[in-house]
């Protein structure tokens, strides 16, 4: 059962998602605790970034996806209500996506989209300030100050992906959901990136999904292990990777599958 | 013979089979491209006969003084006849309808045109440079023969033996048509002109856009991006195929049988064809539109959708704008089908004779397409050049349109 615990920036129980008939997640019960980063790993095909998706529900988008659960944020707002508005729930909890996907629009303009559609600056001013803060935030702005209205495509992959972290905090979230961020990025942008998750640790609530258990361990405080749709452990990330519960969860860690 | 060496050898034949349909295609492309030219680049020419013009003003019914209009009202017939006597005097009545028949029957407007952009010259006598009329334009040219009996001739031994005097004291010579692209058309080819024709397919092909763009590009988005798949959307995707694939005359008996017919909407004008064109593109642009709209990456749906935005946002921010590109290309490629089909504008009635050059989509107007087909129905040889004339203008439309859409698409395309 879900408790009132406002420790947790977002609990969920009872989790079930279908696609079509095909189970993708069979009843789980997950809490995330506020400012701390949570990692959720497992052999692909097993479910996570399909749950990590639940968080802001992305899955909308995909018609034959069939989510059932309770999703509590901050303990008290149930993000499936009717009553909620799914922008809504978007701008509290935001995402980084695999592969960078910045818009084909200046730097500016990508980080600058959220906070105009939600009207969060009342002048142009502030705008820039908000720009220029979350660039700062990313750790891009050094690299961009001088080049803010050129392509953001044009921008190196890492740079890309820390501009899309920009782009998520600009609106100012709660949550950040990441889809395995740094599968596409060489070891120094990981690095990176990495560096950046510890940093923003401090204001915000992050949920990664990763392939990679080096980063799991480097990154995360608590960690989750899902197996085909099933939550098999979750705990302190150091006693997963080192004392693990369960035979299939250090199965997993050692190699001897996924 | 060993394997390879066959295998090598029925590549060989291969290449050669493929580089003589090449060359056979090539072939027939420059023969009909020689034919085209060689016929109609005299469209471009214009035989004149230079002669002494005297503003004779107990011949004119206006004075320099009169008002534009007045100029424009007035009547040049008998300045005319007078121009003529004076330059080949001591004609007898019959002579001289002979030699009146060798200017241009347009001659008084011609001086009509020369008064009113110089009111002054009225009294005064300048040196002017009359359109002959069309048959002897094509004896000059020589596209029709001299050496056949004077009955087999439009034009008689008289009139040679005029035309080879005025030739002998350097009074024949040839100037650049512009009448071919200021006029509408004209029973006489000496003054028939395309600019009609020309309006009338700009004014067909405004509407076309204007109606055909905006439909077609939010039926795309909505198909594309609203809807939720199922049977419906097969049987609509479907249908849109197939009305891509259906003979234009269907569509221009829609116009005639709905527009006309039922709607009472008037015959012969730009607005009617540019709506039956309209809906012939619609397909076109649909198609197109949603191909390009499939060729946006999800992920920028999904960055949009993560930062907060609405569907409609997403679509308007972020999708159409980068699915314009291939929806202009796909747009100006339906544009040029349009432009070149005759059948839709001939069951509408854009085929009649039209002087009048059309000052919107109201005017009863001819297409080019139309244009070329009434030119090419006529007997006189004159028309004839103005026949490959236009077809040269055509084409020449056709591959502006189609580089102006491969440059779209070079130019916005976004490089990921």
């Amino acid at each position: 059962m879900v408790d009132q615990n406002s420790n947790y920036a977002l609990q969920t129980s009872e989790v079930y998602v279908h696609y079509g008939k095909k189970m993708a997640i069979n009843n789980v019960a997950l809490n995330f605790p506020k400012n701390e980063v949570t990692s959720l790993i497992g052999p692909s095909g097993c479910g996570k970034s399909t749950f990590l998706r639940c968080l802001n529900r992305m899955n909308d988008v995909i018609d034959i996806c069939n989510v059932k659960g309770k999703f509590l944020l901050n303990g008290n707002v149930d993000i499936y209500s009717p009553d909620i508005q799914v922008e809504t729930l978007r701008e509290k909890v935001g995402m980084v996506f695999q592969k960078p996907n910045p818009f084909p629009k200046t730097i500016y303009e990508n980080v600058a989209y959220g906070p105009k559609i939600h009207g969060i600056a009342s002048s142009q001013n502030e705008l820039d300030e908000i720009v220029k803060d979350s660039l700062h935030r990313a750790g891009l702005y050094e690299e961009v100050k001088d080049r803010m209205d050129d392509i953001a495509t044009g921008l190196s992959g890492g740079q890309q992906q820390r501009l899309c972290i920009a782009r998520a905090i600009a609106i100012r979230p709660e949550i950040i959901l990441m889809d395995e961020p740094c599968s596409a990025l060489d070891p120094i942008a990981t690095a990176k990136i990495e560096d950046l998750i510890n940093e923003l640790k401090e204001n915000y609530t992050i949920i990664i999904v990763t392939h990679s258990m080096s980063q799991a361990s480097r990154v995360s405080s608590k960690t989750a292990f899902f197996h085909l749709g099933n939550l098999v452990e979750y705990g302190e990330t150091g006693k997963i990777f080192t004392k693990p519960d369960k035979e299939q969860t250090n199965d997993y860690i050692t190699g001897r599958f996924g | 013979m060993s394997s390879l060496e066959k295998r090598l050898a029925a590549e060989k034949r291969f290449k050669f089979y493929g580089m003589f349909a090449m060359t056979l295609s090539l072939f027939f492309v420059l023969i009909l491209m020689y034919k085209i030219f060689s016929t109609g680049s005299g469209a471009f020419v214009r035989t004149t006969i230079n002669a002494d013009v005297y503003f004779d003003p107990n011949f004119i019914e206006v004075s320099s003084n009169s008002s534009k209009k007045e100029i424009m009202k007035a009547s040049y017939v008998d300045l005319a006849d007078q121009v003529i006597n004076q330059n080949h005097p001591g004609l007898d009545e019959e002579n001289f309808i002979k030699v009146r028949e060798m200017y241009t029957r347009k001659f008084d407007y011609q001086l009509r045109d020369y008064i009113a952009n110089n009111p002054n010259v009225i009294g005064k006598t300048v040196n002017l440079d009359i359109s002959a009329s069309s048959d002897l334009d094509q004896i000059v040219k020589g596209n029709y023969p001299r050496n056949v009996p004077e009955a087999q001739r439009k034009i008689n031994d008289y009139q040679l033996s005029i035309l080879d005097s005025l030739d002998s004291k350097g009074k024949m010579s040839k100037t650049f048509n512009f009448w071919f692209f200021t006029n509408g058309d004209s029973r006489d080819p000496e003054t028939a002109g395309i600019l009609g024709a020309l309006m009338g397919s700009f004014y067909a092909l405004l509407i076309c856009f204007s109606f055909a763009f905006p439909i077609g590009l939010l039926a795309s988005v909505y198909l594309e991006e609203f809807v939720k798949p199922g049977k419906i959307t097969d049987i609509i995707e479907v249908n849109i195929n197939n009305l891509a694939a259906v003979p234009s005359i269907v569509y221009g008996l829609l116009g005639l049988g709905m527009l006309i017919g039922v709607f009472g909407m008037p015959y012969q004008v730009p607005l009617v064809g540019g709506l039956v064109l309209g809906f012939m593109t619609l397909p076109t642009i649909i198609i197109a539109s949603r191909a390009s709209l499939r060729g946006v990456p999800p992920s920028i749906r999904e960055g949009a959708l993560a930062v907060g935005a609405t569907k409609m946002q997403t679509v308007f921010h972020h999708v159409i704008p980068l699915s314009l590109p291939g929806t202009l290309t796909g747009t100006i490629i339906g544009m040029a089908q349009a432009l070149g089909e005759t059948a839709p504008l001939l069951l509408v009635g854009m085929v009649a004779f039209v002087m009048e050059i059309p000052g919107g989509a109201f005017d009863p107007a001819t297409g080019l397409p139309s244009q070329i087909y009434l030119w090419s129905e006529s007997a006189e040889r004159g028309f004839l050049e103005k026949t490959s004339a236009g077809i040269m203008l055509l084409l020449s439309f056709l591959i502006i349109m189609n580089t102006v859409a491969v440059l779209v698409r070079r130019k916005l395309e976004v490089k990921w």
